[in-house]
């Protein structure tokens, strides 16, 4: 495990780009959780960390979609529902105000 | 126009010898490669009228070509997709009217006929990347460029495939324009920015080549307007994306100076191109601005400067010519 962030310096709806052992994660802190995923959208390498955070249907908010070309993403998942290739999603464990990230 | 050549020409002269020194990282003959890079890449050389020197480039992308006329992805796929292929398509046809090399004629031929082969019932192109709307763009886009310089690649007969292709890719794109004049892909493209950029360039030159009925002129003026619209005060487009404002800015040159509407675009141009500049890296352009830079937008920020190079000058066959709709 490695740290990855101060839970404090992610609020609530916001978001940080953290490079670890080179390699830029994208973190959300959406609805109560966080998530972390590779930056790199599988499709043409779109920065996710500039995509909207939406929903799949009716549901709460719980995707990114990438601002280059609209690859949208399940933040807990990386599941991309019907695109070729999916995001990389790294597990996170809290530990008091600590993030730290398997990668 | 407020911003002078002489201020232009050095960054050009600079960012060439940058994408020349990452060579390793965009060239076919180093290696497998991204092919939207190596297109993007090729692209530049066409602009900076470096073709004839780099003769190697341009085949190497020939030794990967797939039997049935396609590319992947990458260079070391096997399976053939419809973006990919045009833009790789787009770049031999444009190259051979340089190097007239017959393996890249035969490879153009190859390319014609995989496009005739895969275009669905309903005039489009199907590619699980990308929007229909994207998908169709491309392959419309080199039949543009065959019809307008490239008959010769092929008998009379193609030509008649081709042009019957070409109407039918060209009316589903036309079809789905928005009444505000954008066009959009719920999933692909919400804010319809991009897309909206690389359709009126894609359709503006069928105003050129036929068909009156299509309205294309029309189609085209409410497409630009739709930009202008959503151009952001600081000059850029679609929330700061570096990209699109490179597709926006490039497209409405093109398109303006063929409706004969410079006088209402030139500041919207200016805008663009201005906050691009305001935002390369030290080398080379990022995605967002802040970001690292990276080959493909660098790119894109170059061929941008070469475009407004060219529509810096008062001859409008001068801007056809250099997206490839002129010889």
């Amino acid at each position: 495990m490695t740290f990855l962030a101060k839970v404090s310096e992610i609020p609530a709806g916001e978001r940080k780009l953290v490079k670890v052992n080179g390699v830029d994660v994208a973190v959300f802190h959406v609805e109560g959780r966080f998530f972390a995923l590779n930056n790199s959208c599988p499709h043409r390498q779109g920065p996710l960390i500039r995509g909207a955070l939406e929903n799949w249907g009716e549901g709460p908010v719980c995707a990114v979609r990438c601002p280059m070309h609209g690859w949208k993403f399940d933040l807990a998942t990386g599941d991309s529902h019907g695109r070729p290739a999916h995001a990389t999603v790294y597990p996170l464990t809290q530990r008091d105000d600590e993030l730290y990230i398997e990668i | 126009m407020s911003i002078r050549m002489d201020q232009i020409q050095p960054i050009i002269d600079r960012e060439y010898d940058y994408l020349m020194s990452e060579h390793p990282h965009w060239s076919l003959t180093k290696g497998d490669q991204d092919l939207e890079l190596v297109a993007h890449a090729l692209r530049v050389l066409l602009h900076m009228k470096t073709t004839p020197q780099h003769p190697a480039e341009y085949l190497a992308l020939v030794d990967c070509q797939h039997a049935d006329g396609g590319w992947g992805k990458l260079s070391s796929d096997k399976q053939s997709a419809a973006w990919v292929t045009a833009f790789c398509s787009l770049m031999l046809i444009r190259g051979n009217l340089l190097l007239k090399n017959p393996r890249i004629t035969e490879a153009v031929r190859k390319c014609v006929r995989y496009f005739l082969e895969t275009q669905k019932e309903d005039g489009k192109w199907s590619d699980p990347s990308w929007a229909d709307l994207d998908a169709v763009s491309h392959p419309v886009s080199f039949f543009d460029v065959l019809m307008a310089v490239g008959k010769n690649v092929v008998d009379e007969s193609t030509i008649g495939q081709v042009k019957a292709a070409w109407r039918k890719g060209m009316c589903f794109m036309l079809d789905r324009q928005a009444s505000d004049g954008g066009w959009y892909d719920p999933e692909f493209h919400p804010t319809g920015v991009e897309i909206t950029a690389h359709l009126i360039q894609d359709s503006i030159v069928a105003d050129m080549v036929l068909t009156e009925e299509l309205n294309v002129r029309e189609c085209c003026q409410k497409g630009v307007k739709k930009l202008l619209s959503v151009q952001a005060a600081d000059g850029s487009w679609d929330g700061e994306n570096v990209d699109h404002t490179m597709d926006c800015t490039r497209s409405i040159m093109l398109v303006c100076s063929i409706l004969g509407t410079r006088a209402q675009c030139d500041r919207a141009i200016e805008r663009g191109l201005e906050w691009i500049l305001k935002h390369k890296c030290e080398k080379g352009w990022p995605d967002f601005p802040g970001m690292e830079t990276n080959l493909e937008r660098t790119c894109d920020g170059l061929d941008t400067l070469l475009k407004y190079k060219v529509y810096s000058q008062p001859v409008t066959t001068a801007v056809v010519k250099l997206w490839g709709y002129a010889a």
